[in-house]
């Protein structure tokens, strides 16, 4: 019976170009699954992997804004010592500017000495270098 | 999906960024805050901006709207108390040390020894001053993005 029916269907005529026209269509099915992230996603036979990668991107993501939050708990002073001592911006610019004439005068302080100490040291050298002519 | 995802991501590099930048100053003086006897006053970038628009030039030649904006924070620790006065000069030692701060200055005067140091970090420099009088003693560290040629230019400015 099997054998009658193939000899009968081998007798059906093959329309022209059938097969290329299968060949082209097969290949423009497999054309989307070299470039995963473009082409129509919906007929994707890749579809269920995509799924995945987004999965473990969105784990990923929470993972890091788990992290993020601890880092930002951790490492951001809960204390007083990051709240501002003055709410008026105007005692606080007094403040700073104090703060720095104080670090000004002391480093000008430093360099004063400095500066009396190279003076002498310039004077020793003129006398030595005097006594050194009178002695030629 | 993808849209809860970029937004989960975008959060969690700000909270990231955000717990990288929160410590603008030298988190060992952030105890004196709360201690007894000492006087801790702390003034951050926000507030410097702030005072920025108000500065007059009290520092002769300084420019002191510069100097503001090259500073992230401020923190003053001034103590009379005999114990809070020993645990901050060990803690500045301790600090100098650790953190690898080089001294620039050391003025020795009858009443005070002052105490210059200066530490070049790649995201945050610090200078720090100690002046220990007879009866009281004082931190004061300046954190920001300046260099050690703004210091130079400090002393070489202020000139009187």
């Amino acid at each position: 019976m099997d054998e009658l029916n193939i000899k009968e269907l081998e007798r059906i005529p093959i329309p022209e170009g059938l097969e290329e026209r299968l060949s082209a269509k097969i290949d423009e099915w497999a054309r989307p699954s070299k470039s995963p992230l473009k082409g129509d996603f919906k007929s994707s036979p890749f579809k269920g992997d995509r799924r995945g990668s987004w999965r473990a991107l969105g784990l990923a993501a929470s993972f890091i804004l788990v992290c993020g939050i601890g880092l930002y708990l951790a490492l951001s002073p809960s204390n007083k010592g990051s709240i501002d001592t003055y709410d008026d911006p105007e005692i606080a610019c007094m403040e700073a500017q104090k703060a720095l004439q104080l670090l000004a005068t002391n480093l000008n302080k430093g360099m004063a000495q400095y500066e009396a100490v190279n003076v002498k040291g310039r004077q020793a050298e003129e006398i030595l270098n005097k006594q050194l002519t009178k002695l030629k | 999906m993808r849209k809860i995802i970029s937004r989960i991501l975008t959060l969690a590099l700000i909270m990231l960024l955000s717990s990288l930048t929160a410590n603008a100053q030298v988190e060992e003086f952030e105890k004196y805050s709360d201690m007894k006897n000492v006087t801790y006053v702390y003034i951050s970038k926000a507030m410097l901006t702030l005072a920025k628009g108000l500065t007059t030039p009290s520092v002769p030649g300084m420019d002191m709207k510069n100097a503001f904006g090259k500073l992230n924070a401020i923190q003053i620790i001034t103590t009379e108390n005999k114990a809070a006065r020993t645990k901050l000069k060990a803690e500045v030692a301790d600090v100098v040390k650790r953190e690898k701060y080089e001294m620039l200055m050391q003025v020795d005067e009858d009443d005070s020894k002052v105490r210059i140091y200066f530490k070049d970090g790649k995201k945050q420099s610090v200078i720090l001053m100690s002046t220990d009088e007879s009866n009281e003693t004082a931190v004061i560290a300046f954190s920001g993005t300046f260099k050690i040629e703004d210091v130079q230019k400090m002393t070489e400015s202020s000139k009187f």
